[in-house]
């Protein structure tokens, strides 16, 4: 991760210079993000996309100390809203919607739905408050009953600033328990299982992407987040298990 | 009693050595460097395992391959002198000297540890560090702390080359003192023959691992068994007092009788060295001119044949050696029992300080 | 007249090392002053007293220091090994001991995982001892114990290995055993470059976030080191991850100080000046 702190600082440095033909697009997205726009964005035909992916908030934080991707894509609507305030975005669109749900292990004998999970001597993984995945868990569990939520969250044994290190700490036996993304467990292909949560626990996950001010490539930055919802990448979110907005 | 034979391949040196040093006695090896004589040493200490081998000192057994006993380097009772001291840098004068007194309780041990450096003169560096030492002191040290627990042996390793040449000859004086007063066999290293002479009772010569003759000086340099030993052992060393005299020469009145000038400008108690090859003979007695010239009167005692050359061990009032040819021998018919003359010039005769 | 002898090259030679010091010390300076400059006294004081940044920084110490003495502990006595002894598959042993030294901090974490992880080759044993490391603080002290350590081995290493031989000898002549020879004459010697080494490791251990993060997790109080502290508000408060730096920086450099003064003024006037 520091690596790629280090190298999108040298790299979005030089991003500016495109030559004759493609322009380099350098897009900063959510991790959840990670295989979906992996497999469509090599498609886009108006430029080279260099993706990279990070928390949210991360990859927020950076733009505000100066990085300057051409796209910014996050896991909430509040990150790339804040940014327009501050002038940094243009106005952001929600491109896809996401669902958050309880994820255990393939063959767990312990936990098979949410009230279990409040059960003592349970171990689960979250991501941190400052973390989209980490927020949403936090609204749901608060639409808990206060001894429901206060059982789950005495549980908690690691708040990953990322919500790849939830599904990590789930994936290698650590934890018997997680909150993540339904596109993240779909991702696992089958190591992990989804648990729905009940309805009005669900919080509205609402994906939101902008382009950034002052972005040397506005036209193909522009269709970019435009193939967001009517696209390639359209076609590759929806295939991970994306909503449509 | 000390007993050492070993045979050991030390890279491309076999080595083949047996030594028998009795108590009080002091064998000095010399040798050209990587002629295996610091081997002998490291063997005796236990710090080099020969293939095969016996180390006894005294009544113990040090070393014995046959039968499976091989004592670590701090089981054997052995004083060692480094060839550069080895001091213990992080420790003070005196705390290297108490460090193998292990055995006494502490406050004994500053006490013995500090009337051996005074014994050797450094009682008043106790407390400094060796960094801060001069090369002398540092060998003073050394040497105190070689003998602060009464080894059964005492090793030293060119325990003068690593001193400037002033601080040697000095220093030399000072060890053959210590050499006599202890009473344990001694086992002493050198490249240097003359530093051998001085310093060992007996002197074994050492080439390529092996030991090629052993006897006093003295019988080495009049009868060496071959060119090697009658090259390696150089220069007779005859003693005296040197005053100024005339003409630039100094005259040195030789202990026992005799006169011999030289060109080198020293006084007081003197070495005379002069090489054997350098020393004519002449079967009769006459004074010829030219006083930049030596004489002495001498028996010839031996007559040792090497090839194209002869030595002669000759008594004057001291031993000496000359080396001529063997036509120059044949052609003089010297014999032993015959008197001669032994010349030399001035300027060939070396001084050096007693 | 030789390149080697010509007046203007000797000044170009001279200028040239200069200025390449002067961009070093900018280089590595510049960042760490950045950050006291970027925060203020106030920031910094109520960073301390911010109880999540109090708990961090203790965690960071209580492992670092755990970690440290492991690492000197067992690090010490191998290295000496490595150093005196010659046996089949040493340089095989030596590379190994270094191999953490080049692995990114993420790759360590997978192979801790893979290694002693729930799902590890002797996950299955760790956890019938009853020990749990992943997700506990346990766990961070291997962490940072398996990507300090070879920082201090290998310094050891060189350290022993340049110790010189007669002194051993010596030693060993003068009626000291192995052990003794190395408590007593051994360590003293190699001591400036063994405080070195130390130095390092507590460094490397200090700083360490992805190992950590990957192999233990991140929590309050149990995990969550002072680097994952930072970057866990670097996103949302970067001030508050701006002073908790400074913290840590001043940290390091205390601890670093006072190691080497400490050790230092006990080997004054002996191998210290070697």
């Amino acid at each position: 991760m520091a690596v790629a702190l280090a190298a999108s600082a040298v790299l979005s440095g030089c991003g500016g210079g495109g030559s004759d033909k493609k322009p380099r697009l350098a897009v900063s997205a959510a991790s959840s993000l990670t295989q979906a726009l992996t497999s469509c964005s090599s498609a886009f035909a108006d430029a080279k996309v260099r993706l990279e992916f990070g928390g949210s908030d991360e990859l927020a934080a950076r733009i505000r100390q100066g990085a300057k991707p051409d796209v910014y894509a996050a896991a909430n609507t509040k990150l790339p809203q804040a940014l327009h305030e501050e002038g940094r975005l243009d106005k952001p669109r929600v491109f896809a919607n996401n669902e958050l749900v309880l994820a255990i292990p393939q063959r767990s004998s312990k936990v098979h739905s949410l009230s279990d999970v409040g059960k003592p001597g349970l171990k689960i993984a979250v991501g941190s408050p400052s973390v989209p995945v980490g927020s949403y868990t936090a609204q749901a569990l608060s639409r808990l009953p206060a001894r429901d939520q206060q059982g789950i969250e005495a549980n908690i044994r690691s708040k990953e600033p990322d919500v790849k290190g939830v599904v990590g700490k789930l994936t290698q036996g650590a934890v018997d328990a997680g909150f993540v993304y339904a596109t993240d467990v779909r991702a696992t292909a089958g190591k992990l299982v989804a648990v729905e949560l009940p309805a009005r626990l669900e919080p509205t996950v609402a994906y939101g992407a902008g382009v950034v001010r002052k972005t040397a490539h506005l036209a193909a930055a522009r269709k970019y987040v435009q193939g967001l919802v009517s696209g390639a990448c359209e076609a590759a979110l929806h295939k991970a298990g994306f909503g449509s907005p | 009693m000390l007993h050492v034979d070993a045979s050991a391949r030390l890279g491309v040196l076999d080595l083949a050595i047996e030594v028998s040093i009795g108590p009080g006695e002091c064998l000095a090896l010399a040798g050209p460097s990587g002629a295996g004589k610091t081997s002998v040493l490291r063997i005796t200490a236990g710090l080099l395992r020969p293939e095969a081998g016996r180390v006894v000192a005294g009544e113990d057994v040090w070393l014995d391959t046959v039968r499976g006993v091989d004592l670590p380097p701090e089981r054997r009772s052995c004083g060692y002198l480094f060839q550069e001291y080895a001091l213990f840098p992080n420790l003070s004068a005196l705390e290297n000297v108490a460090f193998p007194l292990r055995s006494l309780p502490r406050a004994e041990r500053r006490i013995h540890a500090l009337e051996l450096l005074d014994r050797f003169g450094v009682g008043a560096l106790a407390d400094a560090h060796p960094k801060t030492l001069s090369g002398g002191e540092r060998q003073r040290v050394a040497l105190a702390r070689a003998l602060a627990r009464s080894p059964a042996v005492l090793l030293l390793d060119e325990p003068l080359s690593a001193l400037d040449a002033r601080t040697r000859a000095s220093a030399a004086r000072e060890l053959a003192d210590v050499l006599r007063r202890v009473s344990v066999p001694a086992l002493l290293v050198t490249h240097d023959f003359a530093e051998a002479a001085q310093l060992g009772d007996r002197v074994g010569v050492i080439d390529q691992g092996r030991m090629i003759q052993e006897g006093t000086a003295t019988e080495l340099a009049a009868r060496p068994s071959s060119a090697f030993v009658a090259d390696f052992t150089g220069a007779v060393v005859l003693t005296g007092s040197a005053t100024p005299g005339e003409r630039g020469l100094t005259v040195i009145e030789l202990d026992g009788g005799g006169m011999v000038v030289s060109t080198d400008g020293v006084s007081g108690r003197v070495a005379v060295s002069v090489y054997p090859w350098e020393i004519e003979i002449e079967r009769n007695s006459s004074e010829h001119g030219g006083s930049a010239r030596n004489r002495l009167r001498a028996e010839v005692i031996s007559v040792t044949t090497i090839g194209n050359r002869v030595r002669l061990g000759l008594s004057a009032s001291q031993q000496l050696a000359a080396e001529i040819t063997r036509a120059s021998a044949e052609r003089l018919d010297i014999r032993a029992g015959v008197h001669v003359t032994a010349s030399w010039k001035a300027a060939a005769t070396r001084l050096m300080h007693l | 007249m030789s390149i080697a002898a010509h007046p203007g090259l000797q000044i170009w030679f001279k200028i040239a090392l200069g200025v390449a010091l002067a961009v070093a010390l900018t280089f590595l300076t510049l960042p760490v002053a950045a950050i006291f400059v970027n925060s203020s006294p106030r920031e910094l004081a109520s960073s301390l007293g911010d109880p999540v940044a109090r708990d961090a920084l203790w965690l960071s110490l209580k492992t670092t220091a755990i970690s440290l003495a492991l690492i000197v502990a067992i690090g010490t006595p191998a290295a000496y090994f490595l150093a005196t002894r010659r046996f089949p598959g040493r340089a095989v042993a030596i590379t190994l001991v270094e191999l953490p030294l080049v692995l990114p901090p993420a790759v360590a974490g997978i192979a801790l995982l893979a290694a002693v992880g729930p799902s590890g080759i002797l996950g299955g044993v760790v956890s019938a001892t009853g020990i749990e490391l992943v997700l506990q603080t346990a766990g961070v002290v291997v962490a940072l114990t398996f990507v300090a350590s070879p920082f201090y081995v290998r310094q050891a290493h060189a350290a022993f290995g340049s110790v010189e031989h007669t002194l051993i000898e010596a030693s060993r002549t003068l009626g000291a055993s192995e052990a003794r020879t190395f408590a007593r004459i051994v360590i003293p010697a190699a001591a400036p470059s063994l405080v070195a080494g130390m130095g390092l490791a507590l460094g490397r251990a200090l700083g360490e976030f992805g190992a950590t993060l990957m192999f233990a997790g991140s929590f309050r109080g149990v995990t969550q080191t002072v680097p994952l502290a930072i970057y866990d508000r670097f996103a949302t408060d970067f001030p508050a991850a701006l002073a908790l730096s400074a913290v840590l920086v001043a940290v390091s450099a205390a601890i670093l100080l006072s190691i080497k003064f400490v050790v230092g003024s006990e080997i004054l006037g002996g191998s210290a000046s070697r």
